[in-house]
């Protein structure tokens, strides 16, 4: 590439096929895992909220805080240690449940991969969600049942509603964790599956031959998808302070 | 709510609870029971013990080297990010307290950016000699990084206490600004600066894309061995693994620990009022 010239042909390159399907890839192992991560998170959380011993409560959000760390290399090799094709619960679930895992399900594609990240997105959806249901007052329950609610209708117009900026903000914020991790991946997959942070890493150490260009393209067109989370994550964070202000 | 939480949990609680703590477990507990397995792959339960994962990591001499690496690697980051952060945030709320929100804002900006791309463009800008791919370089990265824990430490503490009080109080008393910082201000935001400390040592210790990417293998970093044992000897990586989930645990429990005894002398400085 001659310096000194603008240039869009970059951009066309990482649309090419090959980096199209990373992006895919990329998007839809982050769009998986933040949309189970927010539903198990969500109800995860609130029977963690509602659990009558301090304690208790104390120690599952220390257990939350402390796993939600715990991605990367260890955590993808402990899931090789569990789910490989000779791991415990592949065993487990062979010789108990005559259920066969593989080769319909592989820890090292994009399946083990979404119970990999999942890992280290429920626990944080755990930490995200349990502060909003501090906003739900008692007193709306108490006049929803009053006007003759059950605990569905409750949930369905009130309770969700109210609960919807801080989902949505939970939601970005996962897609984000997922969306830039590498290390994982890394571990797991090697070169096997494309990702967009592995394809960026490989034009880095070299080890696939990239034009230089189109990594820098990647790394821009990822920028931009995390700049849309961050934007979305403000704006929905600035809802839910108004509610915690009323 | 105080009466409606009393109520016992039912079974479907229960057993959502229980499925998540064993998802969040049993990834963990099955790594410890590996790195002392002889054979474990025919069986529910290992068909022995023993620690010849450990001793064999030991004897490679990567073993104390990258242990040395990332313990450097950690510590020069945790110095470097107080000398940057703690006289910052401090001017800013005792002086300019209008920049907060351009600060706040500032440091959304490494979760903002995956660790691969700032990787790309470190190595890029700073691509001339002696800095290009060197630990100096990585050890600015990880700084950079991390920046965010130590901010939101060192912030949140200083705005739980009253410094222009205090400022004030020691310079009425002769004390030059350095003075001021170095003898009131920071032992009065000492856990602060020590759970930021505890998480950015944490973080950079188990750091693998920086290290990996910016330099590679001339500074390799102990996160860089256990992925290369993953794909060698899996007891191994199990041993190695479980020493970076050793050092995890540790490091969290006792940002919990610092936290909490923070919490218990301000409740003792509230009900001594």
């Amino acid at each position: 590439m001659r310096t000194g010239e603008f240039t869009f042909n970059n951009y066309q390159g990482a649309v090419a096929p090959l980096y199209l399907r990373s992006f895919w890839n990329s998007i839809k192992l982050s769009g998986i895992t933040a949309f189970l991560g927010t539903i198990i998170g969500l109800v995860v959380g609130y029977v963690i909220y509602r659990w009558p011993s301090a304690r208790m409560r104390e120690l599952l959000i220390a257990l939350s805080d402390v796993t939600t760390n715990f991605a990367g290399a260890p955590l993808a090799f402990a899931f090789i240690i569990i789910l490989g094709s000779n791991g415990l619960v592949t065993q487990f679930f062979l010789q108990y449940l005559n259920i066969k895992l593989y080769p319909n399900f592989s820890v090292y594609s994009i399946s083990g991969l979404i119970l990999a990240y999942l890992y280290f997105q429920l626990p944080l959806m755990v930490l995200l969600i349990i502060p909003a249901f501090g906003g739900l007052k008692k007193e709306w329950r108490e006049s929803a049942t009053n006007l003759g609610a059950n605990t569905w209708r409750f949930w369905w117009n009130i309770g969700l509603p109210i609960l919807t900026p801080s989902l949505i903000a939970g939601f970005v914020l996962l897609f984000a964790n997922a969306f830039g991790a590498y290390a994982t991946a890394y571990t797991l997959t090697g070169s096997k599956l494309s990702l967009v942070t592995l394809q960026i890493g490989f034009t880095i150490t070299g080890e696939v031959l990239h034009e230089p260009g189109i990594g820098q393209a990647m790394a821009i067109l990822s920028l931009v998808i995390m700049g849309v989370c961050i934007a979305i994550y403000q704006v929905a964070t600035g809802r839910v302070r108004k509610w915690i202000r009323r | 709510m105080s009466t409606e939480k009393k109520a016992r949990p039912s079974a479907v609680q229960v057993l959502i609870l229980v499925l998540f703590i064993s998802y969040m477990l049993i990834p963990i507990i099955a790594t410890y029971v590996f790195s002392v397995a002889t054979r474990w792959d025919r069986t529910i339960l290992p068909e022995g013990y023993s620690l010849k994962g450990y001793q064999i990591a030991a004897q490679n001499p990567y073993f104390f080297k990258t242990l040395q690496n990332s313990l450097v690697l950690s510590l020069a980051s945790v110095v470097v990010s107080l000398l940057v952060v703690v006289p910052t945030v401090y001017w800013v709320h005792a002086r300019v307290y209008a920049a907060k929100p351009l600060l706040d804002l500032l440091m959304i900006l490494p979760f903002g950016i995956p660790g691969v791309v700032l990787a790309l463009a470190l190595v890029q800008v700073f691509n001339f000699q002696p800095i290009a791919r060197s630990p100096f370089l990585l050890i600015a990265a990880t700084v950079v990084f991390t920046m965010p824990f130590m901010y939101r430490s060192v912030s949140n503490n200083l705005a739980a206490i009253d410094i222009t009080t205090l400022t004030e109080a020691a310079q009425s008393l002769g004390a030059n600004t350095f003075n001021v910082l170095l003898r009131v201000i920071i032992p009065n935001i000492f856990t602060g600066i020590l759970s930021g400390s505890l998480l950015v040592f944490a973080t950079v210790f188990a750091e693998f894309t920086l290290a990996r990417l910016i330099v590679g293998a001339g500074f390799k970093t102990f996160p860089m061995l256990l992925v290369e044992y993953t794909r060698i000897d899996g007891t191994i990586a199990a041993g190695l693994s479980v020493i970076s989930f050793t050092i995890a645990w540790i490091v969290s429990l006792l940002i919990l620990w610092v936290s909490s005894k923070s919490l218990d002398k301000s409740h003792e400085h509230l009900s001594a009022r």
